[in-house]
């Protein structure tokens, strides 16, 4: 029915019509001058430049003045004034060092182009503490932060050391004769002439007081070690004995005490005449460790306490006081497993408290665990929480003069009571790298050099002696920490004079430039008898089962990615996706999908496919976060919260890099109530994975249990794929639509991936990026699925529903079931995958490219052609792994993505053998052929074959476990060439036919009681 | 009928602009002449203007053929012989002899004449030697190969300055002393030990494998010192080099082209030869379109101007220095490296000034010497002292690139000169003429594969044993290229 009402647009035109319709008749005001800028039609058609003209005119200027940009650019060229000898420009060489920064430790190989380190490396020729975490191999990047402080500071102002030295020594003097305190703050050191250094400048001010302070403390580890065995170290452990480990809460294939367990530990998770070993983890998060646990169970860190009591009683058959948990059944069987082990079992925990790390020290004792090692303890956690506790309280009382402070960020990590405490001081001297929160708040800051730049020698462990040396000339005025310390206490003695003076006590008569070159030395340990001091357990249970349980508990946790929090303005790191929650650039707070729903806090996915989740504020002890985003994790224990430490930091950053929220003021409280408040808001995650189940397609990992493995034959645990030919079963070489071709000759690659030892902890990632100038895309593109990872390490939950319940439930096949197999389970198992471009034989991306951009190698690789490339991206929508990544801006030098490809510096890291593709350009994972080519060329300059194992890509060469393995499997003795007929090894999607040249592993559970 | 006459026509053009090309391409430039000109008769004539000697342009009009070979080989003779017409000659140019140029062959005059005359001569080589003492020449010999090291004619380097030492000392006594000075002073030689004390006690090599033969020379050389084959007065020769340009030819084809064009289009009535010419034109700017666009950024003949005037021709070709002595990283590296300054040094510790090979005016000698100074000036060097200068802040050399390769294409030198055993001339061409460095080959990627489908492997190299075994086994292969063994595949350039 039509209508009759009339509609104004507003009150004026109901009120006084003939306004709005005079309005509406002239819309301008005044008359456009058409005639003026135009002139008559008779001018106009006169006139000797016509439009049609001037268009030409402009066409042709503009034609004429990009032909005339074609000209090429001048490049200078500078070399040196006198070369040093060893130095070939554009060959790199290798130094070994060791990465020790308080939190990493590591023997590495720094990888030196023309004078820059672009990589680094593990040092293999080092036979312990010889595996390099994402953070040791993205440490490099560090060093050319453009964030670094260029010169000394006194009080936010620029100075030179001269005047920086008279003014400091000074006030040293005076309140050393005054009788004041001085307070050197460090980090772990664990080096004998930092150490030494420290003594002496104690000497010379008597007053001096060392205290170290580790941000993510272990200080309960070593007081129980202290307490049982009289030296305040960390045990140690050789985890390639284990035959059954129970852990408890302990994240050791991870950052646990130090890191460093995760490659002896994997030797063992490789079934060997019918043999593996057994691992079970107890835990609140879910963890690096826990996903790669045969069995893990949820507790929350109160009953994680009680967990430990109740497997010391059923281990020891003792009776102490104790709780009950959810999980006692299987901490009776995990007791059983343990006892059964003959010695070759081991009980782990990350617990917090002294009482837990005694029970743990009296297990292992009681197991005769030969795991453990107590005498060759580890010198990497050093920080007395109760000393920093008592220099808290005195700098609050005003008694503390001076504070040094180096390798450590107090003012970030311990928040406000440090700041107040700060300005009672006389005289604060900051040591740092950045202008960071410490740095800011100092009276002076002395700028010290990266470890690639500096002088050094760490004992990792007791025996273990590594060297530091610079790898490249100190970028910026600075000092390291120890010459400064040196000249303060009157010493003028360059360090590496001094370190070569002292390191005569330790190295046992070796040669120093000897021990310079490989990297470290190893000498023997007095095997003194090791004493065992009477420890009152009943009184340690007693204590730890008085723990009150909270509603909900916390439980703080570090990442892969930044670890304490040292290298947030780490652009790599940031960009890392957690392994676990695939979320980079953010901490968040974990929360199991029951507490989630009983909160109403919540995650969903926005129209761009990126992830968003709601934000909460956090309260434990009083203390307030706010506007936390909240994460929702399977496998999270009901009743308790993670947090990640490390992120929130605001001083001497990059904007873009300060991301997060600072979880420190949490940082020692694993395991107090929590309160979660729902505020408004919303959070955007940068989420490179939204897919957590296998919906079903086991074909794209897979897995099996000890049993099914030794017990059954191949085909029903690793089928190959059948197709139906002609009405027969054949395989896939018989079904192939394809021609095949002779790739018996020369090289062909294979790259393995093990994934029984793969434990995700992406420093592939890192290395990929480090060897191949992979861009840092930054947040928001990644949230938009533009993440340039050439290798991404794929993360899968186990779903409840299965295709035989969904049969029996009738579901199957229904959207019902698919919805049902989308979610994962609570506690589900986890499996990861890294995947990287398969270089498949027959790969369909090549065959959609119109322009032959990609195309196969000789050797299987299957190659890019930056400059060829015309930005069509056929060839990512045909490719069946989604390996391939599209440049959608020119990255580098483009301040929409200021990161390091940005600024001068921070291009100095790029690998000159590579180079940084443009704008509108396919990429992709090349197989590091430019290193397979350097590996050829290196052989045929030589006159040789290659030799067995030199073959080398950048994730192998990082791989921590030695999960992944590349080599020519046209050669009979590689490895690879056997992994090709393993029974465990597959291919991804193998049934549709692309033949990769990258292989898989199954994992294997072990599911023997 | 009318169609196929024209179509002869046109056939016939055809037939005289490739004629025309052709003499184009053969006609040669004067060359010889004109460098036997310079290095002979410049130093005293110019072409246009009279300098010492009266100017020559047009002196073969003026005078018989003949008569100047005979002037030119010896005037004094014909003077002397009663020719009138050369006493003219002799009176008219102020009674000043012209230097009589024996050696010059009649076919030398010929060129140079011809050269004279404005005419394109065939190319040929000649030596252009001074007239030295061949003995004094034997001794420079000597001396360069021995007594170069510590010691120059006019300037102290280790050892003294060497010119008019037969003057100072007796000659024989300097026999005994080059032979072996230490026997000498030990001798109680009471002059030598005076010697040795003057010059630091530093003692001097023994040469006891020289003859005396060699000694004379020596000494006779030291006596002359370098005899510059010319003596140059006037520099500014700029001898207005009458490079016959034939480039009108090809302008001459081009205009009469587009009068065939024009003629085709707008006169001739004929649409047949119209769509015809139609095509041609079409066919003719594409090409010359694709052609030019295919050119954008091949920089072949680039040839920027260079911090210093460095002569590959001086080093390479003169002093024969191997490319690899300065260029050494290119057998070990990715790049051939431009050599740091410290290995200048390792010869231009001694050799502080340009002495050039005879043809150089005085102005270039002084030149290139002020070019080697720039090398001290980096490194801190100081030449008179002859040792560096303490606490110098060198200043680095910003040379010019002048092989610039797109950061996407991966090349590296050791492959193709360690392993392929490749000439460094085969990709950047006869450097050792080159004054200027240019880049020679167009370095495109179709440059590079056309020798990567021909060059076939050295199988010498124990890599490729088991390879060729293999093909061999297999195929029957024998001979294997670049290109079989994938140096055609996108990925082993372009990562």
């Amino acid at each position: 029915m039509a209508s009759n009402k009339k509609y104004w647009t507003s009150v004026v035109e109901l009120k006084d019509s003939s306004i709005v319709e005079k309005l509406s008749k002239s819309e301008f005001q005044e008359e456009i001058p058409v005639d003026e800028f135009l002139g008559d039609k008779d001018s106009l058609e006169k006139s000797a430049t016509t439009r049609r003209d001037f268009l030409k005119y402009v066409g042709f200027t503009t034609a004429a003045a990009s032909l005339a940009a074609c000209e090429g650019p001048v490049i200078k060229t500078i070399p040196y004034v006198i070369k040093p000898d060893n130095v070939i420009p554009g060959v790199a060489d290798y130094y070994a060092s060791v990465i020790a920064d308080g939190y990493d430790f590591a023997n590495v190989l720094v990888k030196v182009r023309d004078g820059r380190p672009i990589k680094i490396q593990p040092n293999k020729d080092v036979k312990k503490h010889n595996t390099t975490n994402a953070r040791v191999l993205a440490s490099v990047l560090s060093l050319y932060d453009n964030n670094r402080l260029r010169h000394p500071l006194e009080n936010g102002k620029q100075t030179d050391f001269k005047s920086l030295d008279a003014k400091v020594v000074a006030k040293l003097n005076e309140i050393n004769a005054n009788g004041g305190k001085i307070i050197i703050l460090t980090g772990t050191l664990a080096s004998p002439s930092a150490e030494k250094v420290i003594a002496d400048f104690k000497a010379k001010y008597p007053t001096t007081e060392h205290v170290v302070y580790d941000a993510v403390s272990e200080s309960a580890a070593l007081d129980a070690f202290e307490q049982t065995y009289g030296e305040r170290a960390l045990p140690n452990y050789d985890f390639s004995k284990t035959e059954v480990v129970v852990s408890v809460g302990a994240d050791f294939q991870a950052d646990w005490q130090g890191g460093g367990f995760a490659n002896d530990f994997a030797k063992t998770r490789v079934p060997k005449n019918g043999k593996m070993s057994k691992h079970i983890q107890f835990e609140s998060n879910l963890s690096l460790t826990g996903a790669n646990a045969d069995k893990r169970y949820a507790l929350k860190p109160s009953e994680q306490k009680f967990a430990l009591i109740n497997l010391y009683n059923a281990v020891t058959g003792a009776n102490l006081p104790s709780k009950k948990t959810p999980q006692d059944a299987a901490i009776k069987k995990a007791a059983q497993a343990l006892k059964a082990a003959n010695g070759n079992a081991v009980v782990v925990t990350g617990i917090q408290d002294k009482n837990a790390q005694l029970l743990a020290l009296a297990i292992n004792s009681y197991l005769q665990s030969n795991v453990i090692d107590v005498v060759n303890t580890k010198n990497i956690r050093q920080g007395n929480d109760a000393k920093v506790a008592q220099l808290l309280k005195d700098m609050k009382a005003g008694k503390v003069d001076a504070i040094i402070t180096h390798q450590v960020n107090p003012v970030y990590t311990l928040g406000k009571d440090f700041t107040d405490g700060l300005k009672k001081t006389k005289l604060s001297v900051a040591f740092a790298l950045a202008n960071d929160e410490t740095a800011k708040n100092a009276q002076f800051v002395q700028t010290v050099p990266h470890a690639l730049e500096s002088w050094g020698d760490v004992s990792i462990e007791k025996g273990q002696y590594s060297l530091m040396q610079p790898t490249i000339n100190k970028l910026f005025t600075s000092r390291q920490f120890e010459e400064a310390l040196l000249s303060w206490s009157g010493n003028n003695v360059k360090y590496y004079d001094y370190i070569k003076a002292n390191s005569t006590n330790y190295l046992n008569g070796k040669s120093f430039n000897k021990a310079l070159e490989v990297g470290a030395v190893s000498v023997p340990v007095e095997n003194a008898d090791v004493k065992i001091n009477e420890i009152n357990l009943s009184e340690a249970a007693s204590s730890l089962a008085k723990t009150k349980s909270g509603k909900i508990e916390l439980a703080v946790y570090t990442k892969v990615g930044l670890g304490d929090g040292k290298q947030a303005n780490n652009p790599w790191l940031q960009e890392l996706p957690d392994p676990i929650t695939r979320t980079s650039w953010d901490n968040y707070l974990l929360l199991s999908r029951a507490d989630a729903e009983s909160l109403g806090l919540k995650n969903w996915t926005v129209d761009n496919g990126a992830l968003n989740g709601n934000l909460a504020n956090v309260t434990v002890d009083g203390v307030t976060l706010k506007d936390v985003p909240v994460y929702i994790q399977p496998g999270q224990a009901n009743g308790t919260v993670g947090i990640a430490l490390g992120y929130g930091r605001t001083e001497g950053m990059q904007k873009e890099m300060m991301v997060g929220v600072n979880a420190y003021p949490f940082a020692n409280k694993t395991g107090h109530e929590v309160k979660i408040e729902k505020v408004g808001g919303e959070h955007k995650f940068a989420c490179v994975q939204l897919q957590h189940t296998m919906m079903g397609r086991d074909e794209i990992t897979n897995e099996t249990s000890l049993s099914a493995f030794i017990n059954k034959p191949k085909e029903e645990w690793n089928p190959a794929p059948k197709f139906s030919l002609e009405h027969k079963e054949v395989s896939i070489d018989e079904a192939d639509l394809w021609e095949k071709f002779d790739d018996t000759i020369g090289h062909r690659f294979n790259l393995s991936i093990d994934l029984a030892t793969c434990t995700g902890c992406a420093a592939c990632v890192i290395a990929c990026h480090a060897e191949n100038n992979v861009p840092v895309v930054g947040k928001r593109e990644i949230r938009v699925s533009r993440d340039m990872h050439w290798l991404r390490i794929d993360r899968y939950y186990t779903s409840d529903m299965t295709e035989e319940k969904g049969k029996e439930e009738g579901i199957f096949g229904s959207g019902e079931y698919f919805n049902a197999q989308i979610q994962p389970q609570d506690q589900p198992e986890v499996s990861f995958q890294p995947v990287m471009c398969q270089h498949c034989n027959h790969a369909p991306c090549e065959s959609v490219c119109p322009v032959a951009a990609t195309s196969h190698g000789r050797q299987g690789q299957n190659q890019m052609a930056y400059n060829r490339c015309v930005g069509t991206r056929y060839c990512a929508n045909n490719c069946p792994y989604r390996v391939r990544r599209f440049n959608w801006f020119k990255y580098a030098k483009n301040s929409e993505f200021n990161f390091n490809m940005n600024n001068d510096l921070g291009r100095m890291v790029l690998n000159p053998d590579v180079v940084v593709r443009s704008r509108g350009v396919m990429e992709k994972c090349s197989m590091c052929i430019q290193m397979t080519q350097a590996t050829i060329l290196e052989a045929k300059k030589e006159n040789r074959q290659v030799n067995v194992g030199e073959f080398e890509t950048a994730c192998v060469n990082a791989c921590t476990t030695g999960a992944m393995k590349f080599g020519d499997v046209n050669n009979p003795k590689e490895e690879v060439t056997h992994l090709q007929k393993d029974d465990r090894t597959f291919k991804l999607l193998e049934f549709i036919g692309t033949k990769p040249n990258v292989l898989y592993q199954l994992k294997i559970r072990n599911d023997k009681a | 009928m009318n169609q196929f006459k024209s179509f002869q026509q046109l056939v016939k053009l055809s037939l005289v602009f490739f004629i025309v090309f052709t003499v184009n391409i053969f006609s040669q430039d004067a060359a010889n002449g004109k460098k036997l000109f310079k290095s002979n008769c410049a130093a005293c004539h110019k072409l246009d203007k009279k300098l010492v000697g009266p100017a020559l342009k047009g002196i073969t009009e003026k005078r018989d053929k003949e008569w100047l070979h005979k002037w030119i080989k010896d005037n004094q003779a014909l003077i002397k012989s009663g020719d009138a017409l050369a006493k003219q000659v002799f009176e008219e140019n102020n009674k000043m002899p012209m230097t009589p140029f024996p050696q010059l062959s009649d076919k030398d005059i010929d060129d140079i004449l011809a050269y004279v005359e404005g005419k394109g001569v065939k190319k040929q080589t000649t030596a252009t030697t001074g007239t030295v003492n061949p003995l004094v020449k034997k001794g420079k010999k000597i001396f360069k190969t021995n007594c170069a090291a510590c010691h120059k004619l006019d300037k102290k380097l280790v050892g003294p300055a060497l010119k008019g030492i037969t003057e100072k000392r007796d000659h024989e006594w300097l026999k005994k002393w080059i032979k072996d000075n230490n026997a000498l002073r030990q001798s109680g030689d009471k002059l030598a030990q005076q010697v040795f004390e003057e010059n630091g006690k530093l003692p001097m090599t023994p040469f006891p494998q020289l003859s005396d033969e060699d000694l004379e020379a020596l000494l006779a050389y030291m006596k002359v010192g370098d005899v510059k084959p010319v003596v140059k007065q006037n520099t500014g020769a700029q001898t207005s080099s009458k490079k016959v340009s034939t480039a009108w030819m090809s302008w001459v084809v081009v205009f009469a082209l587009l009068l065939l064009f024009i003629y085709l289009l707008f006169i001739n009535k004929n649409t047949f030869l119209k769509i015809m010419a139609i095509i041609a034109i079409i066919l003719i700017g594409t090409y010359i379109l694709f052609d030019s666009l295919m050119g954008i950024d091949v920089n072949q003949g680039y040839q920027p101007i260079q911090p210093i005037a460095f002569s590959h021709k001086v080093h390479a070709g003169d002093n024969k220095i191997d490319c690899q002595y300065c260029h050494s990283s290119a057998k070990h590296s990715r790049t051939s490296g431009v050599p740091s300054a410290n290995v200048c040094m390792n010869c231009h510790k001694s050799i502080s000034e340009y002495t050039g090979n005879g043809t150089e005016t005085e102005e270039e000698l002084q030149f290139y010497t002020k070019e080697i100074q720039k090398i001290y000036d980096a490194v801190g060097w100081d030449p008179e002292n002859v040792k560096y200068i303490e606490n110098y802040d060198t200043k680095p050399i910003v040379w010019t690139r002048v092989h610039n390769l797109a950061d996407f294409a991966y090349y590296n030198h050791s492959q193709h000169v360690t392993v392929a055993g490749l000439q460094c001339q085969q990709c950047h061409g006869p450097v050792e003429t080159f004054d200027d460095m240019k880049q020679f080959s167009p370095l495109t990627m179709g440059w590079c594969l056309d020798c990567h489908k021909t060059k076939e492997l050295n199988f010498d190299n124990k890599y490729y044993e088991k390879i060729h075994k293999q093909l061999s086994e297999k195929y029957g292969v024998e001979k294997v290229t670049v290109a079989d063994m994938g140096g055609k595949e996108c990925g082993k350039c372009h990562y």
